[in-house]
């Protein structure tokens, strides 16, 4: 019970404002278009160079855990990821913001993030070890398979037909290709220069996201409609409360596939989001009400996203490995302090370490309770009108795909897949599948190679891909899930004509 | 209106200030910024970080420097942009490591070699070590060969990705035990490479010795031999590989500093080049990078020059011999 | 006018399919064969689905999209083109805060319904421009140390 013992650390008066600093803060930079946790965080670290290790970490901490959840707010107002983890929250939280709700959008999506955050949280507090076990477990075979898991989800994923659905997640996978190959280091399908570094996911993202979405306002032209884009109605807190914990199914399934996932170093916490939502509209009862704004989306997704939070630190704070691209800047936030995170972190560091993790619990709760104060104003950035919309939104998306990388050829990157993304939209095409397949691309493709090359220096490629029982029990799940979107194809066939798909089209557009 | 004023203002400066970049009166007078081709949060980027934090004290260069990272493809991706786009006007920096772009330059299908860029000063030296996972049979790098011996091409091992320093160190070994060995490299760079190991999916791996250090303090790995001239402080009761009997040098020493695109005026790189180095040696620097269990090692612009040049040689002829 | 997206679908998916065999094609003559083999095995498969499609949308059997409208594709050119200079020449061309300020100021004057006469509706157009372009430039210049293209003015 270390943890409760170092709980009074949290809230000294220094420690609990930087707690607030970082929470705040975090929320800010993640709902801001283009800013991912990661960069949120690294551009932190300099700051804690001035503080004590333990006050340096609660920044840190309390940022990560809050830029996580920050990205849904301009997923669900926008239809704009702040991250690839809040990509699933795009597709029931924007469509519940068309229909007027999104405000209680906004506060669903703070409450399943509180909810599922702290049980990560509580996971990384009592089960680390066993959890470290887990998280080393995955090796190439596996994260293949779980790649090609991640694949069988794209044809389902918001669209109405699996064959565009499925040829957008290839589109993904072959944009992913594109540039230096990680392994090999030869250069594939360069036709510009902006490409020799390959395309970045977070430019991708934003390109993919925000510019069909500014050409989408721009089509309403000139128009006096009133100079309200969306209505947003009042929502009281306490309904969401219950909204929430009425709809337990999506809330275990998304915290439970989160925490699972989010655990597995290098994937886990670009699809935890996408594969909860996933597995919650299959295991639904009212599956064919997702995508069309059904709150049971926004909860498993964001419940996920941030229920990964805890368990992704579990590699780095024992194994000294950083399971994401945040951990390893976590890690240097710790280094620089001469804190090497290891078994031993805990007995060495009790101070730094527990007061670390409380800070994360408290930081979920106060993340939780800005939330809600921010979906109160969600009204306000709906009243915006849409010309003002347009033009911040395209300035944001410039801005924010440059300062990845401060590379002009990221902008121009995410233009262009901006500008095609619009067109292929109009053509019942969406961004969804196309960025899961961009994620999953080098995925895939490094773990089978690495995983090939090992196997042909010993047991050879059958064998390696296809014995033990996690690879076994991967493979299943892949089949099963096949053949699930099979059978909801053929029975959906039956009773869907084109009128029901374009009635679908114009809700989402 | 004060909007219009103020950007107006603000372009004047910027415009008297490319004036002043010119004449090299007060470089640097604003923000400087150095690419890392590689990951936050990885070795690279983490020592940049570290020893540039103290650039903006008034006896260094008075102006920040910021990180960019520019991963990707063993970085290539960063290093091509840099010898492509980076601007040559002293305020774009770049980490270089050594072999490794030096390697990648001699293989080809990259747009850098040597000429490419101009070195400012050296900040470190992290040597290769051989790693096995604690529960190892393996004992020794007798141990090892023997093992590759008996099963030629078997020996499965991770590294951090093709020629780079760890990629150098198993060719070396390789051709020193005579031995064919399967080399795997990892997308996720030496972390990715040190996890592999400590997973159990390889029976072994080469990876940077301040990574292995920290790794065998938690008790994850054990190291076998570094592949350097002498024993390191850090490590001083693992043997050299030429202690246990194989001819490796130092070649995949990964040699870690800042340079310039060249084209940057002189004037630019002789201001870093006297300056640079004692940032290096303050002494907040030393105890934070001695912290993180990473060796350092600082060299002039014209020991890295020389230092540069005899790695072009010493991994051309390895790398030709491989070719063969 | 019902064929329109008809014909709309054929176009766009025959793009598609032309894209499609294209990296096909790249991908099964190009060398290394190691590098090339993951790409061979996506854009197999990317080719035969969008040829797929292609034949579908030839069939007049799509079942999804809408298509664009005359008055829509009218209604966007003006922004478009404002985003296509802004984007591909003035950003880095003008400097990054002049020419998203230009840009800003530009999509609001084109799309806002207000009048184009009153002198109320340009105030209120270059104080929205200004603040935003005040919070961009606490944000990215200050807060995040971005260093932005500057160029010929800023």
């Amino acid at each position: 019970m270390d943890f409760i013992f170092y709980m009074g650390d949290v809230f000294t008066p220094v420690n609990f404002a930087l707690l607030l600093l970082g929470t705040v803060g975090g929320l800010i930079l993640g709902a801001t278009p283009g800013l991912s946790p990661t960069m949120a965080v690294a551009l932190l670290i300099p700051f804690t160079f001035q503080l004590e290790p333990q006050q340096g970490l609660i920044l840190l901490g309390a940022a990560y855990t809050s830029t996580v959840a920050g990205g849904a707010v301009s997923a669900i107002l926008l239809k704009i990821p702040g991250a690839p983890a809040n990509i699933a929250t795009t597709l029931d939280g924007h469509t519940m913001a068309l229909n007027g709700q999104g405000a209680k959008a906004l506060q669903v999506s703070f409450l399943a993030s509180a909810v599922g955050g702290i049980f990560g949280v509580l996971l990384l507090i009592f089960l680390t070890p066993v959890l470290a076990q887990w998280a080393l477990a995955f090796g190439p075979s596996h994260l293949f398979w779980l790649a090609i898991l991640g694949v069988t989800v794209i044809g389902t994923l918001d669209s109405s037909s699996v064959v565009k659905g499925l040829l957008s997640g290839c589109i993904g996978l072959w944009l992913a290709t594109i540039g230096f190959d990680d392994i090999m280091g030869a250069q594939r399908f360069i036709f510009h220069s902006s490409l020799s570094g390959g395309i970045n996911v977070i430019p991708a993202l934003i390109g993919l996201f925000a510019i069909p979405q500014v050409i989408t306002m721009l089509t309403k032209g000139r128009k006096d409609s009133g100079a309200e884009v969306i209505t947003v109605q009042r929502h009281p807190i306490g309904a969401a409360f219950r909204e929430v914990f009425s709809r337990l199914r999506a809330l275990s399934i998304g915290t439970a596939v989160g925490s699972i996932i989010g655990l597995i170093p290098g994937v886990g916490g670009q699809i935890a989001g996408l594969v909860a939502y996933d597995q919650s509209k299959k295991f639904s009862s009212e599956s064919e009400k997702f995508g069309k704004g059904h709150p049971e989306g926004v909860i498993a997704a964001e419940s996920a996203n941030n229920a990964m939070v805890g368990p992704s630190l579990v590699p780095l704070l024992t194994l000294s490995i950083p399971g994401s691209p945040t951990a390893a800047v976590l890690l240097g936030g710790l280094l620089i302090h001469g804190i090497f995170p290891g078994p031993d972190l805990f007995m060495n560091y009790p101070a730094v370490a527990w007061t670390f993790i409380d800070s994360m619990l408290i930081g979920q709760i106060l993340m939780c309770i800005f939330g809600l104060f921010i979906a109160g104003l969600a009204a306000k950035v709906a009243r915006v009108p849409h010309a003002v919309m347009a033009a911040i939104v395209l300035a944001l998306a410039v801005f924010g795909s440059y300062s990845v990388q401060n590379s002009m050829g990221d902008v121009y990157v995410m233009a262009t897949l901006g500008l095609a993304m619009y067109f292929l939209e109009r053509f019942g095409f969406s961004a969804a599948p196309l960025v899961l397949g961009l994620i999953l691309g080098p995925i895939a493709e490094a773990n089978f190679i690495q995983g090939s090359m090992i196997a042909n220096a010993t047991v050879g490629l059958g064998p390696y891909f296809f014995t033990g029982a996690l690879n076994w029990l991967l493979i299943a799940i892949v089949v099963v899930s096949i053949g699930y979107s099979v059978w909801m194809e053929l029975r959906q066939r039956r009773y869907t004509t084109k009128d029901d798909a374009v009635a679908k089209e114009e809700s989402l557009t | 209106m004060k909007k219009w004023i103020a950007g107006a203002a603000m372009a004047l400066t910027a415009m008297s200030g490319a004036a002043f970049a010119d004449g090299h009166g007060d470089y640097p007078e604003r923000p400087l910024l150095l690419m890392v081709s590689y990951g936050a949060g990885g070795a690279t980027d983490f020592q940049a970080r570290i020893v540039t934090m103290t650039a903006g004290n008034e006896d260094a260069l008075g102006m920040p420097i910021a990180i960019l990272n520019r991963p990707g493809a063993g970085g290539r991706v960063g290093w091509n942009w840099f010898a492509t786009e980076a601007e040559a006007d002293g305020y774009t920096l770049g980490a270089y490591n050594i072999p490794h772009f030096i390697a990648q330059s001699i293989e080809g299908g990259v747009e850098y070699s040597t000429e490419s860029f101009e070195p400012i000063a050296n900040w470190g030296a992290d040597p290769a070590v051989f790693v096995v996972p604690t529960d190892s049979g393996f004992q020794s790098m007798a141990d090892v060969v023997a093992y590759a011996t008996e099963n030629p091409g078997g020996l499965t091992f991770s590294g951090a990705g093709l020629f780079v320093g760890h990629h150098i160190a198993a060719l070396q070994l390789e051709q020193a035990a005579g031995v064919e060995l399967a080399y795997i490299p990892n997308n996720a760079g030496g972390a990715g490479a040190m996890r592999a190991v400590i997973a159990g999916e390889v029976l072994g791996g080469v990876n940077n010795l301040s990574d292995a250090f920290r790794a065998q303090e938690a008790g994850n790995v054990r190291i076998l031999g570094v592949f350097d001239l002498e024993r390191n402080d850090f490590l001083p009761d693992v043997p050299t590989m030429i202690e246990q009997g194989y001819d490796i040098d130092n070649a995949s020493v990964n040699f870690r500093g800042v340079m310039v695109p060249a084209g940057t005026p002189q004037e630019v790189i002789d201001h870093l080049a006297a300056i640079v180095p004692t940032m290096f040696e303050n002494g907040r620097v030393a105890s934070r990078m001695e912290a993180g269990g990473s060796p350092m090692h600082i060299m002039t612009r014209d020991e890295v020059l020389e230092m540069w040049a005899a790695r072009q040689e010493t991994l051309e002829a390895l790398l030709a011999d491989l070719d063969n | 006018m019902t064929d329109l997206p008809r014909t709309q679908h054929i176009i766009a998916s025959g793009l598609i399919a032309a894209v499609g065999v294209t990296v096909a094609y790249i991908s099964f003559t190009q060398e290394p064969a190691q590098a090339y083999l993951f790409p061979r095995m996506i854009s197999s498969v990317f080719a035969v689905l969008a040829i797929w499609t292609f034949g579908k949308a030839l069939l007049g059997r799509t079942k999804v999209g809408n298509g664009l409208s005359a008055e829509a594709m009218k209604n966007m050119l003006p922004g478009l083109i404002v985003m296509l200079v802004y984007v591909f020449w003035a950003a880095k061309a003008l400097g990054f805060y002049t020419a998203t300020t230009i840009a800003v100021f530009i999509v609001i004057s084109l799309y806002d319904p207000a009048p184009h006469g009153a002198a109320k509706t340009w105030i209120k157009r270059i104080a929205i421009t200004a603040g935003f372009m005040a919070v961009m430039y606490g944000l990215f210049a200050l807060l995040l140390n971005v260093f932005t293209p500057r160029e010929v003015f800023f």
